[in-house]
């Protein structure tokens, strides 16, 4: 229960998409209620799917306990799942924001 | 079946998002707004995932992956990593679009009521 494998490296990503849109792209995502009302829905899709994922009676995705903090709630999906997801969700959407749509024809 | 289970779960997350589509311009509508987009991100999230593999942090159950393998890990977990954004891409279009309708409903009230 070290958390180098896993619990860092999240900590950090979040952090990496955090400083990406504050000081580099500053598209002003966070600003938006649009973008925290789809996190709240993000975050409670997560759950059920990430569930089915992590849970220990039937794992499709097998931690190693050394490598995280071993805190699993909801259920037991790792506490660590939260900050991938959000970083992995939030760093597609910065990008999505900042790229003008493409043309109706397209 | 077993065997499915990882595929079969993000094919639902794939189903259950498509309607989005329809609100707004779209996400699946936009592919090089969305190749652009998704593009970099999977590559930081395919490097991160491969070493967390090498390093054991975490494996898969033989028992719920197909078998199919791309390098350093599963299909399914390529896919995980364009099927996810691609839910929150859907869901973020789809609030846009709700919310711009409930401004314009708003709007449109306040123009109709006496001044």
């Amino acid at each position: 229960m070290i958390g180098l494998g896993y619990t860092v490296p999240a900590i950090i990503s979040v952090l990496v998409v955090c400083v990406l849109e504050l000081a580099v792209l500053r598209t002003g995502l966070f600003r938006k209620p649009a973008y925290w009302i789809s996190m709240v829905i993000v975050f409670a899709f997560q759950i059920p799917v990430d569930g089915w994922l992590t849970k220990l009676s039937a794992p499709i995705v097998i931690y190693n306990e050394r490598h995280t903090s071993g805190l699993r709630f909801p259920w037991d999906i790792p506490v660590e799942d939260f900050l991938f997801g959000w970083a992995l969700v939030t760093g597609v959407l910065l990008l999505w924001v900042r790229q003008r749509p493409d043309l109706e024809d397209s | 079946m077993d065997r499915w289970q990882y595929l079969l779960l993000l094919g639902g997350c794939v189903l259950i998002t498509l309607p989005l589509e329809f609100f707004g311009d779209g996400v699946y509508r936009q592919p090089m707004r969305l190749l652009r987009s998704l593009a970099p991100v999977l590559v930081a999230f395919f490097v991160w995932d491969a070493i967390a593999i090498a390093l054991h942090v975490w494996h898969y159950n033989p028992k719920y992956v197909s078998g199919i393998t791309v390098p350093f890990m599963p299909l399914e977990e390529l896919l995980f990593f364009v099927v996810i954004p691609l839910c929150g891409l859907l869901t973020y279009s789809a609030v846009n679009a709700v919310l711009g309708i409930l401004r314009g409903l708003r709007d449109k009230t306040a123009d109709r009521s006496p001044q």
